[in-house]
């Protein structure tokens, strides 16, 4: 999982300047189902924050609550100290790049871009600068006279974020802005995309429900579950650090043994589970008894034919399946108490590094460090 | 075997549907290039009934009476059948939603006859206590347009629902006020279907005879509803005249459009695959 470019991360936390704050805003449907539930956040000037969850998490409803698409329940929405909740969608300083884009099809390139500002009354000739700076901001100055149908989904997506841009919003929402383009073109365009956010230096909140899309743009994430935040974090925290069995499942892959602390001292933890004892080389905030999840990621568990030394840490398995992608394989090991351990190894070689096949024999085993003690 | 016998029946039984459908229109057209004062009856081709046509007065300022309703009206159906289309689709709660709902859905399933009755019924109770409106031109524009309406709503209904909503809210995102969304992105991309629910509320009114038969009034009198009193009468070869001149302006209209629109539609795919190519590249 490669983290692109974060601009925010050598920013100290005295420094940063609050622009968005939601405090405890709801979305309630039809008086009982409950989109949005209780959710408070606080976005930074400059931040690319990500939302990330399942499809019906509630993310969406609550970009559109700041779009100013649907009035929340309950709570209240800030953007830069001013209560925005009730103010429409056309007066909020808010702009959108759409899922699939929404260009107006009977516009041009040019006329789509010029859309919002035209809105705003802003002269002619102001109005000609702006859409040439954002055409040769998204490199599209070629294709002003075009109709959005004349154009490719990499190109529409570009004339769909110089629309967004156009305005100079305090505050861009981007929803699901890579869904609609294919895998190759995704990860240059992601790239792009992040390039051009921060040229503007414009904030942004980012709903997504790829985790790889929302861990390579967003400084910080939010991972999202029936209308709750799950975790709020940066990406690599909430990876390597997940707070609950919930988020370490959505966010990546991930082995997860079920046990129960035995031994539990300030620098190390024992937990005894059905295929082995894991020794955690940290201490955490548990207690001898304890009912745990241990959450060990695949690309953390190395592969041997030979029994590893020592107690801890090792289990002992049969290849049931291979499964190749190219950059690496991820091997699938039955161990005696049923669970399936998978393991990835990386194909730092041409011929395949283990020399397993299925129905070998294999010692999977993994480092003090490599695996987190879930207790919720 | 039976696959070729299959195609042989297949192609047969189109024709004969092709017959059926259309051997009528071929019959009367050339019929219409009779001699013979008898309808049924052929002896030579001439062009007598059309310069009969030519100096029937009454046929005539009928036809002209036919066409400017049909034009009021379908612009009045288009009108009315937008705002109920429009409010049905973008307010999913109001209060009488259902019921407006079901009012504009009523005039399609109704009997013509009963939604003429019932209208001469009101009008002649109207104008009992009001002294207005007399009936005549105003009284067949009102009926036609309430029909119309129904019509329209539902062309103007289905390709709202196929519009993408999110433009709506695109457009309000980058600060157009609710009627500037209308103005200047529902309605811009609603003109196809308006246009075709004006010539599809044209032609209904173009040819409706019960409606008008019932809300006419003395000297008003729609060309379907001289055909019709005609044929009561006794069938007079220029009524096949007149039927022909229909048909052949109906004809190449339909055929201008149906060119125009897949013209169009070429046009755009031709585009969208170049522009696809140009991505590649």
């Amino acid at each position: 999982m490669a983290t692109a470019s974060k601009p925010q991360t050598g920013m100290k936390s005295a420094e940063k300047e609050e622009l968005l704050r939601i405090e405890g805003i709801s979305k309630i449907y039809d008086g009982t189902v409950k989109a949005v539930d209780d959710v408070s956040l606080t976005v930074y000037k400059g931040e690319i924050f990500g939302l990330l969850g399942g499809s019906g998490c509630g993310k969406s409803t609550l970009l559109r609550m700041l779009a100013g698409f649907e009035a929340p329940t309950k709570g209240k929405i800030y953007l830069a100290e001013q209560d925005i909740t009730n103010l429409p969608a056309y007066q909020r300083p808010i702009n959108m790049m759409f899922q699939s884009y929404a260009l107006f099809p009977h516009l041009s390139v040019w006329e789509n871009i010029a859309f919002g500002l035209k809105r705003d009354g802003m002269p002619k000739d102001q109005i000609a600068e702006r859409v040439e700076k954002m055409l040769g901001l998204v490199q599209l100055t070629k294709f002003a006279p075009r109709k959005p149908h004349q154009l490719s989904g990499g190109q529409q997506q570009r004339v769909a974020l110089a629309r967004s841009l156009a305005k100079r919003p305090q505050l861009l929402l981007l929803d699901e802005p890579l869904g609609a383009l294919d895998k190759k073109l995704r990860e240059t365009t992601q790239l792009e995309l992040v390039n051009i956010i921060e040229q503007v230096g414009v904030t942004c909140v980012l709903v997504t429900h790829d985790q790889e899309e929302a861990m390579t743009m967003a400084s910080r994430i939010a991972v999202m579950s029936e209308g709750y935040f799950l975790q709020v974090g940066d990406p690599d925290t909430v990876y390597e650090m997940p707070n609950s069995r919930k988020v370490a499942d959505f966010i990546g892959n991930v082995n997860m043994f079920e046990g129960v602390i035995e031994e539990d001292e300030p620098d190390h933890v024992t937990v005894r589970s059905l295929e082995c004892i894991h020794y955690v080389g940290h201490g955490i905030s548990g207690h001898a008894g304890m009912q745990v999840g241990v959450a060990l990621r695949p690309e953390k568990v190395m592969l041997s034919k030979r029994k590893p030394k020592g107690d801890y840490n090792w289990a002992e398995g049969e290849v049931i399946e291979i499964v190749y992608f190219g950059a690496h394989t991820t091997y699938h090991l039955k161990l005696a108490s049923g669970m399936v351990l998978k393991a990835q190894e990386i194909n730092s070689t041409r011929d395949l590094s283990c020399g397993l096949t299925w129905g070998d024999k294999a010692y999977a085993h993994w480092s003090n460090e490599a695996m987190v003690v879930l207790t919720q | 075997m039976s696959h070729g016998l299959n195609k042989y029946f297949g192609k047969a039984w189109m024709l004969a549907v092709y017959m059926f459908l259309y051997l009528p229109i071929v019959t009367l057209v050339i019929y219409s290039f009779n001699d013979s004062k008898l309808v049924t009856v052929w002896s030579h081709a001439s062009l007598r009934w059309y310069s009969a046509l030519a100096a029937d007065a009454d046929l005539i300022s009928a036809v002209w009476l036919s066409l400017k309703i049909a034009f009021v009206s379908a612009l009045m159906s288009v009108f009315f059948g937008t705002f109920v289309a429009f409010a049905l689709n973008r307010y999913k709660r109001f209060v009488g939603r259902t019921f407006l709902s079901s009012m504009a859905n009523m005039p399609l399933v109704m009997p013509e006859v009963i939604v003429g009755l019932a209208l001469l019924l009101m009008l002649v109770s109207v104008q009992h206590w009001l002294g207005f409106p007399e009936r005549g031109l105003f009284t067949i524009l009102l009926g036609h347009a309430l029909l119309g309406t129904a019509y329209a709503a539902v062309v103007v209904t289905s390709r709202l629902k196929e519009m993408d909503g999110r433009l709506d809210e695109a457009a309000m995102d980058l600060g157009s006020k609710p009627w500037q969304v209308f103005t200047l992105v529902t309605f811009p991309l609603l003109v196809p279907a308006l246009v075709s629910a004006f010539l599809l509320t044209f032609t209904l009114s173009f040819d409706d005879v019960v409606l008008s038969a019932f809300l006419s009034g003395p000297g008003y009198n729609t060309m379907p509803m001289v055909i019709f009193s005609r044929a009561r009468l006794g069938l007079n070869p220029t009524i096949n005249a007149v039927a022909t001149v229909t048909i052949t302006v109906v004809t190449i209209a339909v055929i201008a459009s149906s060119f125009y629109t897949s013209h169009v539609e070429r046009k755009r795919k031709r585009e969208m695959a170049l522009a696809y190519s140009d991505a590649i590249r």
